[in-house]
């Protein structure tokens, strides 16, 4: 069954196309990694994917549901950690996962269970009552994606969550993603870092807008006759 | 429900971990009750005073003698007529004018109740508040020594014997004395548009509002729990302008104060469908205050508050149609001074009452989930 189906997904401002004619399809429970220089176009593309934004042409169904046209069903399945920090930086840890998790409809009783045990998982339980802004970063970034599967979507779009963070509390943070894999929640998550590329199941390269390669790493690497994702990224940007 | 609730309890937490809005929340009416007024030169040095005697009786004379003595006031003699008095009062020549009714001493000791009329010049409504509190004062401490030392217990426990009438001489309506219940107005305006607007455009800039976005929650959710927390601060704002109005400037509200609480209501909702209308159409806080700022100016100079609408052009008249804060500024005139009764505002009620469904509606229909 597929999680994520891009149809000729295109998205212009003015002139500019900024993701032209892209296809995809994303299986259920797959990590998938969307690769691509600055500029490429994988933020437009997921903030269409999150109901964020309007596609100026195609389509893209979410968990079956037409981003056209079902973006309210769409969202009730769907968990979005954006490439800027946004959970609340004036309330505290466990304020702002109450104040989500109650949004999206979780009862109080249960939602205590789940804040607790979430963040006992990211051993974040003594900063339950610490003021967001008053936490390091890469606790920010375990935190707003415990947050975005709270409520236990079917896919999660995570935007550059590792961005700027250290590489201990990188490696940890994949670890939560396939902890999150393996209970059945599809990954859809952008990334500027090769060894992140080799985590996901299938990655595809993302350049000005549209999608030029997709595949496992291995098919990739094989297909272009190098050892690592990295070579496979700068021969191809050199391209 | 239970979303709505969260959001104003997250809202709330907001506010009151914000130094810089509870400052703003807290201050701001202090500062501009306390300063505002008084930039029209309010001091109070000495009050002029002068006196009506229909008595003349040893009783009333001791009574003027006691203004003499006192260091508040400064007598202008004994008055016949009141016609003069009332020259001298358009002339600023008195601020007081005490008439001492006739049968003043007998029905004093008699232990009859007596009625002193009290004429205030309210062309300046500090003046006249603060000096109306003297001007009792000294008329109460004297009757009471009066009556112990004639051994009237009965006069000296019920001081419901004596009672003042005040009037307050302000023809023309001169605009200082609106200054004051203006400061009301500015207040609510300022809750209700400009920091909602800000507020929202705030959460635009720093991307929160992407995260509440992707979230199944309803539009009409998301600005109900932004809606009811500002209305209660404007309301607690209007409040707390009422104890500090009376508490200055011993102005107490004429009118019903339910009545006026509820046309408050009202004219917040208008203000707060401004001030989301205006943050679905501003891009930045910068852009935000700019539109905010233009408005309150055009609605503060045709409003009333600086100028008596009455004189104003025929284009400027038509433009206050469209003016919440003229209709606004109007119903405070009337509840405030001048004590009057829902019927006297009714018009006002409903104009507002429409612009607030108008105002709202257009935030809704302009605050997009999604941009194109
Ligand atoms: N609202 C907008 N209006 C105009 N142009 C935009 C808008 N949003 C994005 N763009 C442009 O579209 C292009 C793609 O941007 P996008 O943010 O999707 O890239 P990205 O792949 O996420 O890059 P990064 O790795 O830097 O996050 C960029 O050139 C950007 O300037
Ligand atoms: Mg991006």
């Amino acid at each position: 069954m597929q999680s994520i189906v891009a149809k000729d997904l295109t998205k212009q401002f003015g002139t500019f196309t900024a993701v032209n004619h892209i296809n995809f399809e994303v299986e259920k429970g797959e990590i998938f990694g969307f690769l691509g220089a600055n500029g490429a176009g994988k933020t437009t593309a997921i903030k269409m994917m999150s109901g964020l934004l309007l596609p100026t042409s195609g389509d893209a169904l979410i968990g079956g549901y037409s981003i056209r046209t079902e973006s309210k069903q769409i969202k009730k399945h769907i968990g979005y950690m954006s490439q800027r920090f946004s959970l609340y930086n004036d309330l505290t840890v466990f304020e702002n996962m109450q104040l989500f998790g109650t949004v999206y409809g979780i009862p109080p009783k249960e939602l205590k269970q789940r804040i607790n045990n979430s963040l006992e998982e990211l051993m974040l339980l003594d900063k339950k009552n610490s003021l967001v802004a008053s936490i390091p970063l890469g606790w920010k970034q375990k935190l707003a994606f415990a947050t975005a599967i709270l409520h236990r979507p079917e896919i999660v779009f995570l935007d550059e969550p590792t961005s700027g963070v250290d590489p201990i509390v990188r490696r940890e943070f994949w670890k939560l993603i396939y902890q999150a894999a393996a209970q059945g929640i599809t990954i859809f998550v952008t990334t500027h870092y090769m060894d992140e590329a080799e985590y996901c199941h299938r990655i595809s390269i993302m350049s000005d807008g549209c999608l030029k390669l997709i595949g496992t790493p291995d098919e990739l690497k094989q297909q272009m006759g190098v050892n690592s994702i990295e070579e496979v990224f700068v021969k191809f940007v050199n391209r | 429900m239970r979303i709505i609730l969260m959001l104003i309890k997250k809202e709330f937490l907001q506010v009151f971990r914000s130094p810089l809005l509870m400052s703003i929340l807290i201050v701001a009416p202090m500062v501009q009750f306390i300063l505002f007024p008084f930039t029209a030169d309010y001091e109070i040095k000495v009050l002029d005073i002068a006196f009506i005697d229909n008595d003349n009786s040893t009783l009333s004379r001791q009574l003027i003698e006691e203004f003499s003595s006192s260091t508040h006031f400064r007598s202008k003699g004994m008055i016949d007529s009141k016609s003069y008095a009332d020259q001298l009062m358009k002339a600023d020549k008195i601020d007081f004018l005490v008439e001492i009714p006739l049968n003043f001493e007998k029905n004093v000791m008699g232990q009859q109740g007596t009625t002193i009329a009290i004429t205030a010049n309210a062309i300046n409504t500090v003046k006249a508040g603060i000096g109306c509190g003297y001007v009792q004062t000294v008329i109460g401490d004297y009757l009471k020594e009066t009556a112990e030392n004639s051994g009237m217990s009965a006069f000296s426990d019920n001081a419901q014997l004596f009672t003042t009438n005040i009037y307050w001489y302000n023809e023309q309506m001169n605009y200082k004395n609106l200054i004051v219940p203006g400061i009301l107005v500015i207040l609510v305006t300022l809750i209700g548009a400009y920091v909602t607007a800000l507020n929202l455009v705030r959460e635009k800039e720093i991307g929160t509002i992407e995260q509440i976005n992707v979230t199944p929650i309803r539009k009409w959710q998301f600005l109900l729990g932004k809606m009811i927390p500002f209305w209660i601060l404007g309301m607690a704002e209007f409040i707390m302008g009422l104890f500090l109005m009376k508490l200055i400037f011993s102005i107490t509200v004429q009118g019903s104060i339910p009545v006026l609480l509820t046309i408050t209501a009202i004219y917040l909702f208008v203000m707060l469908g401004l001030g989301f209308f205006i943050s679905a159409v501003a891009e930045n806080q910068l852009q935000a205050m700019f539109i905010v700022f233009f408005l309150f100016i055009v609605f503060v100079l045709l409003s009333g508050l600086f100028t008596p609408t009455e004189g104003m052009p025929e284009w400027a008249k038509f433009i206050n149609y469209l003016n919440p804060m003229s209709f606004y500024m109007d119903v405070i005139k009337k509840m405030v001074l001048k004590g009057c009764e829902f019927s006297d505002v009714k018009i006002q009620t409903i104009t507002l009452s429409v612009m607030a469904v108008i105002l709202n509606t257009a935030a809704i229909l302009s605050y997009k989930e999604s941009s194109k």
